[in-house]
């Protein structure tokens, strides 16, 4: 047992990676469909045990919010970066405060951190 | 007027030059650093098997202790919340009950404003919450222990944990 669980970790052991997002403080703007709003983020994945990325919206007490997009979950491939953009409903948006990207890890592939980064809607 | 006509032709070449010359003198070079958190998985960790019945990370243990770096573009805009492993994320079939211990310290730092991070977190049960009030770079290291209930050795297989790493914006 010991040499399985050695083996399996020892692949990912001594290697930097990392999950990048911006902007910290986000802006909600206008879209271009009426009683629509947006926001954008920008993703560098340079995490070689991650290919997919998860976004969520939460309100100040850490309710999820509904939201669209066209990557909810989304691929994104080792040091490829990627713009997203995220859309509200006119009454979400008023309540949107934080929006965050989670990092999704294959089942038993051995990786042991998770990282999520949350970007803020200052008012 | 074939020196003059040379004379102006030169006065206009070399003036062609020299504003070539001036503009790239003058071309400029532009950057931008946004305030951003970056969350650096600096080692994975590896579980070690002191005992049948247990798993650390612990070096004396056999095993490696996952370090974290945070890396703040800009003071006091980050809350950091490091969350040590409760449950496994996949193993054999476990029928006993396992019981998770862990801790989250700071393992360096590139300022020393940064020194006071452990003695000002705020820990609520697995998870330890940092304030990052200082730009630069943070690592922490996290260990893990897992034992396997009333002793019993743990089946064959690959175990995996979850540390999760969190930076929110303030």
């Amino acid at each position: 047992m010991r040499i399985v669980i050695l083996a399996a970790a020892l692949l990912f052991s001594f290697s930097a990676a990392a999950h990048e997002m911006t902007p910290a403080y986000l802006k909600i703007t206008p879209s271009e469909v009426t009683d629509v709003y947006a926001t954008e983020i920008s993703m560098l994945n340079r995490r070689s045990d991650v290919d997919y990325y998860q976004i969520s919206v939460f309100d100040g007490e850490w309710n999820r919010l509904p939201f669209a997009s066209f990557q909810r979950l989304f691929k994104l491939p080792y040091s490829k970066r990627k713009s997203i953009k995220i859309y509200f409903q006119k009454e979400v948006a008023n309540k949107v405060v934080y929006v965050c990207t989670k990092s999704k890890l294959y089942k038993g592939a051995g990786t042991f951190v998770s990282s999520r980064i949350c970007s803020k809607v200052k008012r | 007027m074939a020196k003059r006509t040379i004379g102006y032709f030169l006065a206009i070449v070399g003036a062609v030059f020299a504003s070539q010359a001036l503009a790239n003198e003058d071309a400029p070079i532009t950057g931008t650093v946004e305030s951003k958190c970056v969350i650096f998985t600096e080692t994975q960790g590896v579980y070690g098997t002191p005992l049948a019945s247990r798993l650390s990370t612990a070096a004396a243990d056999g095993g490696v202790q996952p370090i974290i770096r945070y890396d703040v573009a800009l003071a006091d805009a980050f809350k950091g919340k490091i969350t040590f492993p409760s449950e496994f994320s996949s193993s054999p079939s476990l029928t006993d009950t396992q019981t998770f211990t862990g801790n989250v310290e700071v393992h360096s730092v590139s300022d020393v404003g940064m020194a006071d991070y452990d003695t000002n977190k705020i820990t609520f049960n697995n998870t330890h919450e940092y304030d990052l009030t200082v730009a630069g770079t943070t690592k922490f290291k996290i260990s893990s222990q897992v034992d396997y209930g009333n002793s019993k050795p743990f089946p064959a297989g690959t175990y995996t944990t979850l540390v999760n790493a969190e930076c929110i914006a303030k």
